[in-house]
């Protein structure tokens, strides 16, 4: 039997053996390391893009890339926030529905077609044309179509007057090849992206990871400026702590949306730079004040101010949030045109809260479901202070398409969401979404309606600031919202790095550069 | 994720040992150490769950936000006031630790019995009816095995909207398919007996037949099955709190700790070592108990 | 036999039909699909729009009957999310998923077979209680919390292995282990089970008798008949592995099925979760087809069962 014995005990070995001699062949093709030293910057991104090429995707990592893939007309200055020129060198609004734009000379797609008015009018015309089947529709619902005027030139018409088409123009409008497109279509477009812009794909591995090449022809004028970094890998990783792991050890370069536990460890190594950027994103609690959902407690303004004075918004941001955070107390974000901050402020007042409710028939409080889609810590903080003041609240996290279909049907009592207004600095991207009758608006103040109505119309911004004012006013007043506070991203990437976090939510890798 | 290794060993290897005398079993039992340690931790567990109020420190769900992440008494900022320290909302650990142990049982327990149910009536009836009854089970049982569990259980859960209750419930009626694959070759063996026969010949009713002569006689099996499958459901339940679609917070569960843990677990790692060590330690005393069982029950030892 | 292979072959078509109804109505069941596919800032005529352009208006059976006429000419819809064929996506992906399957199905078998038999040579030895320790110890652990510990241990403390992605075959070697040791348990006892039936039998007695080696005993005779069932049991849990995966895939960012249906889950993106159901049963079907031919075929007996 010993015998016998020696050669078993040698089977686990050999087995090792085996699974060693794997590794070591496996070893050979060892992945190329991110970071300064091979001129490579990789970043990592939650999700998958839906699709590369631009009009087929509506999320916001999409812009992420059709930053560096291609540019649009007008560029804006995500600090200032001023136009400035990109690939039209300059714009004149002809009257209220038709812009006039010249166009840069000399300028060439990545793979040589050369760019003129035949790329912009074709961009222009065929993607709002339904045909196209663009994802977003509201990107290019409000154009009509373009004319060439001349080689260089191009006229753009409104389907009617839209203030904010200077701001669409800079953002969700990259011009695409005109003949690239026609010969390839939407699916050529998507394995072989081609654009005027900093960077060109040269990889795409389904799931994984794209990778980038500077372009060596990119225009010299460009507002993006000269493209430094020779390689970008943007990587899908959809663990942010898995992130988190390959950032600490050097796999990846950059992540953002750090949590504020982790933002504080990371800052105490020094081959890591924190950075926190606010952005215009806010987290508001919605009340289903008319009582959609059936009867409920939230139908009375009493204890709608009960929570609002019950949940301690300063301790969590000064708490829960990495830095940058701040209490807002409009449903807008502070900055937005229109946004006027002179709104009632619900004081931290537990004590205040519960005579509140007891003035509204609930002395021991009741229960209530929390629904919730993000941020799921914040959530439970609030919860927490609920329970303070007799409110016994459950968490039902979901996915956010059914959160927000929940409150649509009116389904929901009480939500904890969040609300970008997709980077657009005008009160009619945010109050005006919730509060003017469509889908969102639950509440069906035809006060608050009128207002916003009056102000989205008017040209006159100080007749629009009048009437938003009046609007948030009473919104806070009759508390359908408790806006709660700003989200700051904050940023962490390696120390080599030359990076400006902004507020638009968009990292502008095609400006980064290494130290 | 760990899906339930159903297989023709597990199968096999449970067919019930005709019911010995009890007192040789015990004499046995005690022999036996993985039933003796497996026991004492799964009493340990289950003392620990009644008795959570009395050991708590602190009241699992009071957060205090100035008092976050404080490291455990082991570390040199730590302090006996938390002994494990508190978690990301302040609060006590320990406490949503003890307080913990009654999320995992109360769900493996009330999923293994729902499971329970379902598997048995479903293979005592097809082992006792054979022929259709047995067809259409062993269908039953195929379409449910080659479903993908955690897919399913995280689809459903994400339709129903996620609590303990649906939690429980989704697990019950997911996790019945061994109980079902084993009491139906188990029936089939006693059914032939010439007791049952004998009883059949006498005109006892089906439900009396079942009820008094062969689900004594597989009890046996039944238990160790049970207890596999509480252990399964207590890691499934993990499983799902940790992807976000299992128990909801506040409520402290193992799992949910693990996941709200992770997010510091490179620089507090003791936030998910300790749940995660807790949940190990009870399915392993679950699992030690149903195995030694087995082997006690079984005729020659364990094979 | 032809009975036998018709008989089989019939319930593993039904049950694949039964899970296509049941995965349909779940998936179905769960929220507005429409309001996911508008997304964040769309509005209620951007929702009724796709709910036409997708046929969501029109009653489930309806619905069902033409994804299924589809899904048999091998068409399993467009994802709403990425809108290109779901068989595209799982066409891309299923490479990755299949390799961790096989790697972990690899190290479970290089560890569970040599402890099994070493275990089933020396009953009740220091040895076999060991063994039977790691086994219970791996069924305790659970998944997610042990691919957490490695990232841990191996990944962030020690260096030695690369964290998530594809890079090269070492990046499989943790989410391997993660997913791979929970078989362990299982082959192991029945490696053991197998030998310890097949060294006490007549046979290798005899062998034993007339002289042979005993090396040569062990492995040409008693552990290729142990391992006979081991096979069956193995072609199982690789179905198991597969849909295990779902965890294990996201947290080592790995890019496969797995991973693309807990995210499209996330997404309510349910053509996709919908094909993958499919896509996963049907594999699972078909290798608890083949183990039930390979063991009817090793063992007549079955055969007439």
């Amino acid at each position: 039997m010993s015998k016998e014995l020696r050669t078993y005990r040698r089977l686990p070995l050999l087995a090792l053996s085996g699974v060693m001699l794997l590794g070591a062949t496996a070893l050979s093709p060892a992945p190329a390391h991110a970071g300064k030293a091979d001129d490579t910057l990789t970043f990592a991104l939650e999700q998958e893009v839906e699709a590369v090429n631009f009009y087929q995707s509506t999320s916001r990592d999409g812009v992420i890339l059709s930053r560096l893939i291609w540019d649009t007309l007008i560029y804006r200055d995500p600090e200032s926030g001023a136009y400035e020129p990109g690939l039209a060198t300059s714009w004149k609004w002809v009257d209220a529905t038709t812009i006039d734009f010249d166009l840069r000379q000399g300028v060439t797609f990545q793979n040589g077609e050369p760019f003129d008015a035949d790329d912009v009018v074709f961009t222009l015309s065929y993607f709002p044309s339904p045909e196209a089947k663009v994802k977003s529709r509201e990107s290019v619902a409000w154009i009509d179509h373009a004319e060439k005027l001349g080689q260089y030139k191009v006229r753009l018409f409104l389907k009617a007057p839209f203030p904010a088409a200077l701001e669409f123009l800079a953002s969700p409008l990259p011009i695409y090849p005109k003949d690239y497109y026609q010969k390839v279509g939407a699916e050529g477009m998507e394995a072989a992206p081609v654009g005027t812009g900093p960077y060109k794909v040269t990889k795409i591995v389904k799931g994984e990871s794209i990778t980038f090449e500077r372009n060596p022809n990119y225009y010299k004028d460009s507002p993006k400026g000269e493209p430094q970094i020779g390689h970008i890998v943007m990587r899908t990783i959809p663990d942010k702590n898995t992130q988190l792991a390959e950032l600490m050890t050097g796999g990846v370069d950059w992540i953002w949306k750090v949590d504020k536990d982790q933002a504080e460890s990371l800052r105490a190594m020094p081959q890591l730079t924190v950075k926190d950027a606010e952005t215009m994103r806010i987290g508001y609690l919605t009340f289903d004040a008319a009582g959609k959902a059936g009867p409920s407690p939230l139908t009375n303004v009493k204890v709608r101010q009960a929570i609002a004075h019950a949940i301690n918004r300063q301790s969590i941001v000064d708490n829960l949030f990495a830095g940058g955070a701040r209490v807002v107390d409009t449903a807008c974000f502070p900055e937005q045109f229109g946004c006027d901050q002179t709104v009632k402020h619900y004081d931290y007042d537990p004590a205040l809260a519960k005579k509140l409710l007891a003035e509204a028939g609930y002395p021991d409080g009741f229960e209530i479901q929390l629904n919730g889609y993000r941020n799921r810590d914040l959530a439970e903080a609030m919860v927490g202070d609920l329970a303070k003041v007799g409110i016994k609240a459950t968490l039902n996290y979901g996915k956010y398409a059914a959160i927000r279909d929940m409150i649509r049907s009116g389904k929901s009592k009480m939500a904890f969401m969040t609300w970008g207004s997709n980077s657009i600095g005008d009160v009619s991207a945010s109050t005006s979404v919730f509060f003017t009758g469509g889908a969102d608006d639950t509440y069906g103040d035809a006060e608050v309606k009128a207002e916003l109505d009056k102000g989205d119309t008017s040209t006159d911004p100080a007749v629009r600031k009048e009437a938003y004012s009046k609007a948030l006013h009473r919104i806070a007043d009759q508390a359908y919202w408790l806006p709660l506070w700003s989200y700051p991203y904050t940023y962490a990437y390696t120390s080599d790095l030359n990076f400006t976090p902004t507020s638009d939510e968009i990292p502008h890798f095609a400006q980064a550069s290494w130290k | 994720m760990s899906e339930s290794p159903v297989t023709t060993e597990t199968a096999g290897a449970e067919a019930p040992a005709p019911l010995g005398p009890w007192a040789r079993m015990r004499r046995r039992s005690l022999r036996h150490g993985s039933v003796l340690f497996g026991g004492f931790l799964l009493l340990a567990f289950v003392a620990i769950a009644l008795t959570a109020p009395l050991l708590a420190p602190h009241d699992p769900y009071a957060q205090d936000l100035t008092k976050r992440l404080i490291d455990p008494v082991w570390s040199a900022k730590g302090s006996w006031a938390h002994p494990l320290g508190t978690d990301q909302l302040g609060r006590d650990y320990l406490s949503r630790m003890l307080y913990g142990s009654r999320v995992s049982l109360i769900i493996g327990l009330v999923a293994m019995t729902i499971s329970g149910l379902i598997g048995t009536a479903m293979g005592v009836a097809a082992g006792y009816f054979g022929g259709r009854v047995d067809h259409v089970v062993n269908f039953v049982v195929t379409t449910r095995l080659s479903m993908p569990v955690i897919l399913v259980a995280l689809a459903v859960v994400a339709i129903a909207g996620s609590s303990l209750v649906v939690v429980v419930l989704v697990l019950g009626f997911l996790l019945w398919d061994r109980f079902a694959v084993v009491m139906r070759s188990a029936t089939r063996q006693v059914r032939d007996l010439e007791y049952v026969t004998a009883a059949e010949a006498l005109g006892m009713s089906v439900w009396r037949i079942v009820l008094s002569e062969i689900l004594p006689n597989v009890l046996g099996a039944l238990i160790v099955i049970a207890t596999l499958e509480m252990a399964h459901a207590i890691l499934l339940e993990a499983a799902l709190s940790f992807l976000g679609l299992g128990v909801q917070p506040p409520t402290p569960s193992w799992g949910l700790m693990v996941s709200e843990g992770r997010k510091v677990m490179f620089f507090k790692s003791w936030l998910i070592t300790i749940p995660g060590a807790a949940l190990f330690l009870l399915v392993l005393a679950i699992n030690l108990l149903g195995d030694g069982l087995r082997d006690v029950m079984a005729p020659e030892g364990r094979g | 036999m032809l009975g036998f292979l018709v008989k089989r072959l019939a319930l593993a078509l039904l049950v694949a039909v039964t899970v296509s109804v049941v995965g349909f109505v779940l998936l179905r069941a769960s929220g507005d699909i429409a309001v996911a596919i508008a997304g964040e800032g769309a509005t209620e005529t951007d929702i009724q729009a796709v709910r036409q352009q997708y046929g969501f208006d029109r009653p489930l059976p309806v619905q069902y009957v033409e994804w299924l006429g589809k899904t048999l000419s091998g068409d399993l819809g467009r994802s709403v999310y990425f809108n290109v064929p779901v068989a595209q996506l799982i066409a891309e992906r299923l490479p990755v998923t299949l390799l961790l399957g096989a790697l972990s199905l690899v190290f479970a078998l290089a560890l569970s077979i040599p402890l099994g038999v070493v275990a089933a040579l020396r009953p009740n030895s220091l040895l076999d209680h060991a063994a039977l320790w790691l086994a219970v110890f791996g069924q305790a652990m659970p998944s997610f919390w042990f691919a957490l510990l490695l990232i841990l241990v191996l990944g962030v403390w020690g260096r030695l292995l690369p964290i998530s992605g594809t890079g090269s075959l070492l990046n499989y070697v943790m989410p391997a282990i993660a997913l791979g040791y929970y078989a362990t348990p299982a082959i192991m006892r029945l490696t053991r089970a197998g030998m310890v039936e097949v060294l006490g039998s007549d046979y290798i007695r005899t062998a034993r008798a007339k002289g042979l080696r005993t090396g040569k005993v062990l492995f040409k005779h008693a552990l290729r008949n142990a391992v006979i069932p081991v096979v069956s049991l193995a072609a199982v849990q690789f179905g198991f592995m597969l849909s295990g995966s779902i965890v294990i895939e996201s947290i080592f960012a790995l890019p496969g099925v797995g991973q693309l249906a807990w995210i499209s889950l996330q997404r309510s993106d349910f053509t996709v979760v919908q094909g993958i159901v499919l896509m996963l049963s049907v594999i699972y079907i078909l290798l608890a087809l083949l183990a039930d031919l390979f063991n009817a075929w090793l063992d007549p007996r079955i055969r007439v069962a």
